[in-house]
């Protein structure tokens, strides 16, 4: 009952942030709705019992991702961009002929009927009793998959990262004239 | 293995005979138990983040060698309190050219993201809201909030002032996040768990059983963890995003009214809570000096006491350096995290990882009382 409440809460903020992201006109009020979808996102994994994955999604895109997004809009000028802003409709137009319409129209329906066929299966095979409110933590499984069973992916992504630091410092540094 | 109060009360016989006045209605008791702890968390939390000004300024007053507020109520203790109808009384000026929607939001980020960190904050070993496994881990997550708020603040004012505030106030914040995180892990290291109840119970006993006193490396990490939590805090002499003789008042220059308060409140709220978490990580927590094999309710109020007393101390020590130490440049502000506390933490880090190996995760106290095994 009160996961269930808790998932229909974490699923509107989810869905109703996403569509203010797509339809609000100002860039930086975008970035505001994203970090509620992105904290929506946060609380469905909460709900489906994935606690560690939950806080990491706060951490990295609240903390991170939205602030570093909020300073690029800022730096390159977010109030520029509300008059160019553009409905979909007015858009439409340029953006292709009737056939590419009729393409992508086509591969669309065959997503969403691809989709609701595999989801259909997922559906009929859930159990049909609540599940259980005492959810285990996951967070001593992630550790020891992380350093001991997927120890090579995890250092090879580690060095990738330090690489992008190294790489990113270097073009940033000022060039001695 | 998630335990909150509600699972601690369970344990007692009271529990059942409330449960049979709800109707056998646990959903509905558990909710009001709830309710019933967070109002009273919330409601605690916002008089010592009002007490806050009052002690900031009468220390402030002592160490400068004045008298300080003396009006209001006895010592002036009630100024906190005028200060409040003050605020909710004067009127809610909004800048013309302000970003309207992101300028009401920001303040309440600011609220929103200190008010749910209290939901871990370890008052006592049962009288936790929520004893997650990520406890720690979520309270340095969903404080980040705090950043954006402070950043959408200066925004949204549309002043230079403000603009210059907010940048400083998020990149210091993110900047000193770092540090403080990497601190934190050291302690996790040593506990095994990032729970505060796990970490708690690594603490009991005597004061040589607090990590702060676990191994050298420890007790480094305890005051990078302090420096960058002043930071983290915008508190002097990090206090650049407010700094009054640059910036006149920093992201809260166009802000009047409660939500320049909610903006002060959450400053004064976020002190405590990252003075409580280094009393919880470092000092020992809320647990007792002696090891006591029953668990009573009256002996739960004893342990808050003893949490909250570690946590004001620190408070005291917030604002004694307030008032000591000058600003620091920005330039200063960055060489000092970059250059001098992530590198620290880090070597901190290390250190206590060689240490949990080599000794076993035995402290200094119980290698030295232990003979040498």
């Amino acid at each position: 009952m009160f996961l269930q409440v808790l998932f229909l809460l974490s699923a509107t903020l989810t869905i109703g942030c996403g569509i203010a992201v797509a339809v609000t006109r100002n860039l930086m009020h975008s970035c505001v709705f994203l970090l509620g979808t992105l904290i929506g996102i946060a609380g469905l994994y909460a709900t489906l019992g994935a606690d560690f994955v939950a806080v990491t999604q706060i951490m990295v895109y609240v903390g991170g991702i939205v602030i570093l997004m909020l300073f690029a809009v800022m730096l390159t000028g977010g109030k520029d961009f509300v008059s160019r802003a553009q409905n979909l409709l007015g858009l439409a137009p340029s953006m292709g002929n009737k056939w590419t319409f009729a393409l992508s129209g086509l591969v669309g329906v065959v997503f969403i009927l691809t989709n609701v066929k595999l989801l259909m299966s997922v559906a009929s095979s859930l159990p049909t009793k609540e599940i259980n409110n005492e959810l285990p933590s996951t967070v001593n499984e992630i550790g020891h998959l992380l350093v001991k069973d997927h120890v090579l992916a995890f250092e090879l992504s580690s060095v990738l990262l330090l690489g992008a630091l190294v790489g990113a410092a270097i073009i940033a540094r000022p060039r001695k004239q | 293995m998630n335990q909150t109060v509600v699972s601690y009360l369970a344990q007692y016989e009271f529990f059942d005979s409330l449960l049979a006045l709800f109707g056998g209605n646990q959903g509905l008791l558990t909710f009001v138990i709830f309710m019933i702890f967070c109002l009273a968390i919330v409601g605690m939390c916002a008089t010592i983040g009002g007490l806050g000004t009052y002690a900031e300024r009468k220390i402030s007053a002592d160490i400068q060698a004045r008298i300080g507020p003396n009006r209001v109520g006895p010592y002036g203790i009630l100024q906190f309190l005028a200060d409040g109808v003050k605020m909710m009384t004067k009127e809610d000026v909004m800048p013309f050219s302000a970003d309207k929607f992101l300028f009401y939001l920001a303040p309440m980020l600011a609220l929103v993201g200190v008010f749910a960190t209290l939901a871990v904050l370890p008052f006592s070993t049962g009288f936790t809201l929520s004893d997650m496994n990520v406890g720690i881990f979520y309270l340095i997550a969903i404080s980040s909030l705090v950043g954006v708020s402070v950043f959408l603040g200066g925004y949204a004012s549309n002043s230079k002032w403000s603009m210059l505030g907010g940048m400083r106030g998020a990149s210091q914040i993110i900047s000193y996040e770092i540090p403080v995180t990497i601190s934190i892990l050291a302690i996790t290291l040593l506990a095994g768990g990032m729970g505060f109840g796990t970490i708690s119970a690594h603490q009991r006993g005597l004061p040589t059983n607090w990590f702060i006193f676990h191994n050298p490396f420890s007790f480094i990490a305890f005051f990078v963890y302090f420096v960058g939590a002043l930071a983290e805090t915008n508190r002097a002499p990090f206090d650049l995003p407010e700094a009054e003789s640059e910036l006149v008042s920093g992201y809260h220059t166009e802000y009047t009214g409660m939500r320049f308060g909610f903006f002060a409140l959450a400053e004064y709220i976020e002190v405590f809570v990252v003075c409580g978490v280094g009393a919880a990580l470092f000092l020992g927590g809320s647990n007792l000096p002696v090891d006591l094999s029953f668990d009573i309710i009256p002996l739960q109020l004893v342990e808050v006491v003893i949490f909250m007393t570690k946590a004001l101390l620190l408070y005291y020590v917030v604002i004694w350096i307030r008032w000591t130490f000058p600003r620091l440049r920005v330039d200063q502000l960055m060489s000092i995290c970059w250059k001098y506390l992530t590198p620290i933490a880090i070597f901190n880090l290390v250190g206590c990882a060689i240490w949990v190996v080599l000794f076993n995760g035995k402290s200094v106290a119980q290698l030295l009382m232990g003979g040498g095994h």
